[in-house]
């Protein structure tokens, strides 16, 4: 077991590496992430600048939704990013290679494509998350549970978009589009999921639950009458995820087809 | 290089340019299951924000610079003519710069930028037509304020559309270069892409924008990419208040393509496709 981490711990010192190689790219990934995230936060800046709350939640509580996001996001395209070139792979037959090698495909193949931009998604979100706790003033166990938070929560996201990747195998296409789905729904979770009609809401804490590491336990964290047994939400989510993604790729693997000469 | 390419006439070129778009055009409906995601994914990205001002109007509607009756139309005909500009050149041209593809693009007997602008346009009305099919879902839900206020406000929307799709592609073509001097290709993407989220007018109206945000955005060619045109269409603008829009438009839709053709001049300088 710990022979085969090191083996995916090196897969990806050596993918980030090389990535590094490109310094004019780390700087601009860095740079337009972190505009992207501006954007966002602009976007709520003109919504708070017409109403003082937003579903009974303070500009401060929205940014630490926002900021728990963008760690999120920044934690999946570090660490697990690889998954976005499936449809590709699928399509080129270039999994081949991949599937050559004496280890467990599915984890070898997230950690060997890091994406320099994640560090400006993670800078940005550690920075709103912090400003945010600071500023509300949360308890110290908010504190402590942040990174366990954001941890469950890359590995929710990215369960999602291997189940959703795994699609690839049975439907062929050139692009990723499939992929966007679960990331939209995460830049849902940005804002209160109260705020979303019923039926929206569940998707986001049931099917693809996003609310299970980001609204859920914020608003326990924040006070707002939530039972602190949802705390436990966000590894379940994890593992359960994790599963699930583990089998759908499997399944998705059983219907690959290379290309031939 | 350009020297090799023989001169074609102009029935010519426009011949080789319609043939261009058809086939961009096949192209795009080629793929029937990645169409359906890609309007699913757009009906999410899209619909978070409506929902978010939902919850505003609820909340509190008094005070607010447009009515609830105006601000979803505004919304639903932004989201609409935003996906209708929608097009792939960021990455298309990202991945055949990287790949050195690029090469054969360049001995085409076609202007470079011009035949990109056809494939665009090919895009743009790919996606129009799905764009459609969101308009009428919104009618749905909406009712008759989803039409223009005007038969001449329509006219001059579809004015000023095809002005918004001139500027869009400028911006996204000076926006590529940066392929040629970098291998990061979502940093050129995720910068215009964001200048355009902040800016354009998408997410909401100008007149909710913060002073500050407003006159930022006024010395940039975004809004004219989505809220110009919609303003026109809502009949905000009408008269010589919209000519006046339709003339800077025009203007940046101009300036945008000579400094796009000069950007290239300097890019194609340090281009080099490796051989083998």
């Amino acid at each position: 077991m710990r022979a085969t981490l090191e083996l995916y711990w090196q897969a990806f010192s050596a993918a980030l590496q090389a990535k590094f190689e490109y310094r004019v790219d780390f700087f601009l990934g860095v740079v337009t992430s972190c505009m992207l995230q501006s954007a966002a936060l602009a976007f709520l800046f003109v919504v708070f600048h017409q109403t003082p709350a937003l579903g009974g939640w303070s500009p401060e509580q929205v940014v630490l939704l926002f900021g728990v996001a963008a760690t999120t996001l920044g934690v999946s395209e570090l660490f697990f990013n690889h998954i976005w070139m499936v449809p590709y792979y699928v399509v080129m037959g270039e999994l081949d290679r991949l599937l050559t090698y004496p280890v467990r495909s599915l984890p070898f193949l997230l950690v060997t494509r890091p994406e320099l931009h994640a560090f400006g998604n993670l800078t940005m979100g550690l920075a709103l998350s912090i400003g945010a706790l600071y500023k509300l003033q949360a308890p110290w166990f908010a504190w402590v549970l942040l990174p366990m938070l954001v941890l469950c929560g890359g590995i929710v996201y990215t369960g999602a978009l291997v189940i959703f990747g795994s699609l690839s195998f049975k439907f062929l296409g050139p692009t990723a589009m499939h992929l966007m789905i679960p990331h939209s729904l995460l830049q849902a979770t940005r804002y209160p999921l109260g705020i979303y009609p019923g039926w929206f809401q569940y998707s986001l804490m049931i099917l693809v639950p996003y609310g299970a590491f980001n609204y859920l336990p914020a608003g326990f964290l924040l006070g707002k009458a939530l039972s602190p047994w949802l705390m436990l939400a966000a590894p379940t989510a994890a593992v359960v995820f994790l599963f699930a993604a583990q089998k759908t790729w499997d399944w998705g693997l059983s219907k690959y087809e290379s290309t031939g000469s | 290089m350009r020297d090799l390419q023989p001169q074609l006439t102009p029935l010519e070129s426009l011949r080789s340019y319609t043939s261009l778009f058809l086939r961009s055009a096949k192209a795009g409906f080629a793929y029937q299951a990645s169409t359906f995601t890609e309007i699913l994914t757009a009906a999410f990205i899209y619909a978070v924000p409506m929902l978010v001002w939902r919850q505003v109007y609820a909340q509190d509607p008094t005070g607010m610079p447009l009515s609830k009756e105006h601000m979803f139309p505004y919304l639903l005909l932004a989201c609409c003519v935003n996906y209708s500009l929608s097009m792939g050149v960021e990455f298309r041209l990202g991945n055949r710069i990287r790949s050195g593809l690029i090469a054969t693009d360049l001995l085409k007997p076609v202007d470079f930028q011009v035949s990109q602008g056809v494939i665009c346009i090919s895009d743009s009305v790919f996606h129009a037509l799905l764009g459609l099919s969101v308009f009428f879902c919104g009618f749905l839900f909406l009712g008759p304020a989803v039409f223009p206020a005007s038969a001449s406000s329509f006219l001059m929307f579809l004015a000023s559309f095809a002005l918004a799709f001139l500027i869009q592609y400028g911006i996204c073509f000076i926006f590529v270069q940066g392929a040629f001097y970098t291998y990061s290709g979502y940093g050129i993407f995720a910068a215009r892409g964001a200048l355009h989220q902040t800016f354009s007018g998408l997410s909401a109206p100008l007149a909710f924008y913060p002073p500050f945000l407003k006159s930022a955005g006024d010395w940039l060619p975004f809004q004219h990419a989505i809220h110009t045109p919609v303003s026109i269409y809502m009949g905000w603008a009408e008269g010589a208040q919209a000519l006046h829009l339709l003339g800077q438009q025009a203007i940046w839709a101009v300036g945008l393509y000579f400094l796009g053709k000069l950007l290239l001049v300097g890019s194609l300088k340090q281009l080099e496709v490796q051989g083998g």
